[in-house]
């Protein structure tokens, strides 16, 4: 339904200028660490953390769905 | 001269305006990211239980902004309303994170957060995650430039007084951002953001539980908020002895109230566990010390020593001294800027020139100020340590507290068996209350810390405030108390109803529900 | 020095913007919540006017807490005297504006009639009360407001709460009051159908003619109350306190820079111009254009305000000597040249995701949407 970075086969111009939007992108944030590893150390470990722990936190939801789907299973196996 | 009960006031006022004002900023900084977390689950599982998810909390999240937002105005309005002299004084360097704040996060976060409520129909499932986002982004980045501005009140740097403006001018904007103080507080608070979230959505999801409703949510809820939880505990706790260290150095007097020292002792020092300060005496009564440990903590080495209340107000006398003469000068210099002699005597007694405003507290003619007064004006530089000592005690008995309860938590949720721990759960919905307690202390140390100051070392806290008459202060009072009882009184109701009420059920288009039946009609 | 004058009148500008900002988007939220009761009959339509601004009230009211901001770093001294000297005013201000994201976020989340009415009168008063504050505060600067400095320039305010609400304030005003509620209709114009479309048409031309009367009126008024001028002050771009100038009163003396440089007229005609373009354009239901043209009454009267009033920001009428101007109740250069690269990367940023939001949300408001969907006001 929406046209995602993705879908840009056979758009050379497109891909193009994604590439170039992410590289720049790329390259800031390689300025923002350098800046902010040498200046701003708990700047730096905040910006590095938090990406971090929301990401452990969202691994951690789509564990319990295959610890879930793992209970449901084996609960099906007893059943019969 | 300024009216002892209007300073009193005025800090009455402030301080339960922004600690009512912080009573929802951490819940918006933490949840915003937990909203984060639950919709990126959504966006790359696609499973529609974590798109009711994010709507849930999402909504118990406006709520609560609302109010946030709301008090947030208080404290824009407050520095030019009741702390005038301290805004024109300060205005060159304070303003700026201020005005910055406002351009790069609240903007951010507001426009934003309009969209993530009223865009779900609208965005396509990425670009709303993208708002998500960016919404937490504004929010904490509101927090970081809040923050910035308060730690130049902790710890003046990257600014030079201008004896000819009679003010404080910047002199360096990065010195000013990423002073130490700025750094380690604007992750603390955070984070401790993060950790009231999670206490809060656990606790929550603990409620579902107990009652067998919406069980899928709650556990999914409550698994993620515990391993947010966990991880935003350890930060804060590491974060908070940074800032004790940073405090350490710049901030002395708070330091000694927090561990209530009167005396420097020879290292290593001991730690008081308990005790009952008695700032009259200058003694501590009933004392539980634990030897040693003051050094390991606050100088992270067994022969650093902590400098006692009483040698810090030696040191406060000279410096008083020291700078009663620049005072002198000043008041020249803005009758005749150009006074040569009075410059240069300013400038020999620059450095001191907060501890002579100090003085002019009790001295008229500081040119006669006797000893007496000098001496008031010391004893003014050590704040109140018993409060300190206990909020303190408090912030990180509630803290280790957290900890443990978030272990337990995880332990349990990781191995799918929470639901069925019905004490625990029980234990998890009381917790609800413990994360804004702490937050509440942790305020109250840094700030009740840095008095006698408005800008430590530099500006009093007396000479800050507006002129204005007792009638107005008991006036404004008055409608704060008025209105912001009212407010908590609407805002727990209505979160309250929010969360018996529940999550609506999983849907994949819009929302259908009979609420159109329901709808009353006013009359014209 | 010639870099700090500059940055002085810069941020002087930028201010003016921000002030324009303000008047159009947050005055636009306002003037929807004072006409709420009058073009809203039924729960329903009261809902749909509520919702029609309700993905974007948040954001527009940062135009509001970035002028506070902006008004703090850049002239501190502004920001101190005239909060302080306005204390009770203030409050009033405050207390009715902390009140207006309660009543969006709060009023349709129960469904007692008595419950959603208290609201609605509460989004009357933090509509209107606000936006006749912020005219009466910008009318008080044209009368001078009474405050001196001590020695270490502590402001002291010496008139009385009653001071600050002289006629010409009031009708100032009831102009910004007349103007928020002429953006309001409109905004709901291009937002709603049916019957209240219908009122909200009708309140856009009583609100656009109400506006240009009271705008006219003043522009003869301000000729006969007493401007101030200027005498002798450290040249612009030299770090000055206000204790080191000399200023007179006189009559008329508010339309010294308009004799000065006639071509400023064109200010306050476009204001008219803005105002009369939203008469003509709602008559025509070309809403769109209507919109502009009320952004354009609002910069048109700001404009006027300032450019009469340059390069005063807030006139002492007890001691007019120590009156605060645009060279010597600034920030620093450093500060300024700061502030104005922030201003340069964000404003532009601001101006696009706005608008963004604006496009994500365009179209009109159904009653039918409001009932499905359970985040809406």
């Amino acid at each position: 339904m929406t046209n995602t970075p993705i879908e840009i086969e056979g758009q050379p111009m497109k891909t193009l200028a994604y590439f170039l939007l992410f590289l720049v992108l790329a390259f800031g944030v390689i300025l923002l660490a350098v800046v902010l590893g040498d200046r701003g150390a708990w700047y730096f470990a905040w910006l590095i953390g938090t990406p971090l722990i929301v990401l452990v936190s969202a691994a951690g939801a789509a564990w319990l769905d295959t610890q879930e789907e793992a209970a449901a299973k084996g609960a099906a196996h007893k059943a019969p | 001269m300024v009216n002892g009960t209007v300073v009193d006031l005025s800090r009455v006022q402030f301080a339960a305006t922004a600690l009512y004002h912080f009573l929802f900023v951490p819940l918006t900084l933490g949840l915003s990211f937990l909203l984060a977390a639950m919709e990126t689950v959504y966006v790359t599982t696609g499973k529609p239980i974590y798109r009711e998810m994010a709507q849930f909390w999402g909504k118990l999240f406006m709520i609560n902004f609302a109010l946030g937002v709301a008090t947030g105005l208080t404290m824009e309005f407050e520095f030019g309303t009741n702390w005038s002299f301290y805004s024109g004084f300060v205005g060159d360097i304070f303003g700026a994170p201020l005005a910055i704040e406002g351009l790069m996060a609240f903007f951010l976060e507001s426009t934003f957060v309009g969209l993530m409520m009223f865009g779900w129909g609208r965005l396509s499932r990425g670009q709303h995650l993208a708002v998500t986002w960016l919404v937490a982004l504004g929010s904490n980045l509101s927090a970081l430039w809040i923050l910035v501005g308060n730690s130049f009140m902790q710890d003046p740097r990257g600014a030079v007084f201008n004896p000819t403006m009679m003010r404080m001018q910047l002199r360096s904007f990065p010195d000013l951002l990423f002073s130490p103080d700025a750094q380690s507080k604007f992750v603390h608070t955070s984070i401790a953001g993060y950790v009231t979230a999670a206490v809060f959505v656990a606790g929550v999801s603990a409620f579902y539980m107990l009652r067998r409703r919406h069980l899928e949510l709650a556990k999914r809820s409550f698994r993620m908020a515990a391993l947010f939880g966990v991880m935003a505990t350890i930060g804060v706790i590491t974060l908070g002895d940074a800032l004790g260290f940073v405090a350490a150095r710049v901030q002395p007097t708070k330091l000694a109230a927090m561990e209530a020292v009167w005396k420097t002792e020879q290292a290593p020092m001991p730690f008081n566990l308990i005790a009952f300060p008695d700032q009259k005496e200058r003694v501590n009564h009933a004392a539980v010390q634990i030897p040693d440990l003051l050094s390991l903590l606050v100088t992270h080495s067994l022969t650093g020593t902590v400098p006692g209340i009483d040698a810090l107000e030696k040191r406060a006398e000279r410096k008083i001294r020291n700078g009663i003469p620049a005072v002198e000068a000043l008041e020249t210099l803005s009758q005749d800027p150009g006074d040569a002699a009075a410059r240069a005597q300013f400038d020999a007694h620059a450095k001191d020139v907060g501890y002579g405003f100090l003085a002019q507290r009790y001295a008229a003619n500081l040119a006669q100020a006797s000893p007496q007064e000098i001496r008031r004006a010391a004893d003014d530089t050590i704040p109140a340590v018993a409060a300190i000592f206990w909020a303190f005690r408090s912030m990180v008995g509630l803290g280790l507290l957290m900890l443990a309860y978030f272990v337990m938590a995880v332990l349990f949720t990781l191995r799918n068996v929470v639901q069925d721990r019905p004490r625990f759960l029980q234990a998890a919905v009381w917790m609800i209350p413990i994360p804004f307690l702490a937050n509440e202390c942790g305020w109250l140390v840094a700030e009740l810390g840095r008095q006698p100051w408005t800008v430590f070392g530099i500006l009093p806290t007396w000479m800050s405030v507006s002129d204005h008459s007792v009638g107005y202060m008991v006036f404004s009072l008055a409608g704060f108390l008025l209105l912001y009882t009212a407010f908590i009184i609407v805002e727990m109701v209505l979160m309250i109803r929010a969360i018996r009420s529940g999550p609506e059920p999983a849907h994949g288009g819009p929302v259908v529900h009979v609420a159109g039946a329901q709808e009353p009609h006013l009359g014209g | 020095m010639e870099l700090f004058a500059g940055l002085q009148v810069t941020w002087w500008l930028l201010l003016g913007v921000l002030l324009i900002g303000l008047g159009v988007m947050v005055g636009m939220d306002m003037g929807v919540g004072t006409i709420l009761r009058y073009v809203g009959h039924s729960d329903v339509e009261r809902r749909v006017a509520l919702n029609a601004i309700g993905p974007h009230w948040e954001g527009n009211q940062v135009w509001f807490i970035l002028g506070g901001g902006a008004l703090f770093a850049a002239f501190p001294l502004i920001y101190a005297t005239a909060f302080s000297g306005f204390y009770v005013v203030m409050m009033l201000l405050l207390w009715t504006m902390i009140v207006r994201p309660l009543g969006f976020e709060y009023r349709s989340k129960i469904a007692s009639p008595r419950w959603r009415n208290v609201w609605d009168w509460s989004l009357f008063v933090s509509g209107a009360v606000p936006m006749v504050i912020f005219g009466a505060a910008v009318g008080n600067l044209f009368r001078g407001v009474p405050y001196s400095f001590a020695w270490d320039l502590a402001s002291v305010y010496t008139g009385s709460f009653l001071g600050l609400l002289n006629p010409f304030a009031v009708v100032t005003g009831l102009l910004a009051l007349a103007l928020s509620m002429m953006m309001g209709a409109v905004m709901l114009l291009n937002k709603t159908e049916g019957m209240l479309y219908q009122r909200a048409h009708k309140m856009a031309g009583w609100a656009s003619l109400a506006a240009i009367v009271i705008f006219a009126a003043e522009g003869v008024w301000v000729g006969r109350i007493d401007g101030y001028r200027l005498v002798k002050a450290p040249a612009p771009g030299i770090l000055q306190t206000p204790l080191m100038q000399m200023v007179t009163r006189a009559a008329g003396a508010w339309r010294d820079n308009f004799s000065a440089h006639p071509s400023l007229y064109l200010v306050p005609a476009l204001g008219f111009l803005g105002m009369a373009g939203v008469y003509l354009a709602t008559r025509a239901h070309r809403n769109l254009l209507g919109w502009w043209c009320g952004a354009l009454a609002w910069a048109g009267v700001i404009g006027t305000a300032g450019a009469a009033l340059f390069p005063f920001l807030l006139p002492s009428s007890s001691d007019p000597s120590m009156s605060l101007t645009v060279w010597n109740a600034s920030s620093s250069r450093l500060t300024l040249l700061w502030m104005l690269g922030f201003t340069v990367v964000f404003v532009p940023l601001i101006l696009w995701y706005t608008s963004w939001a604006f496009w994500v949300m365009r179209g009109k408001v159904r009653a039918e949407e409001i009932a499905h969907d359970e985040h809406a006001y």
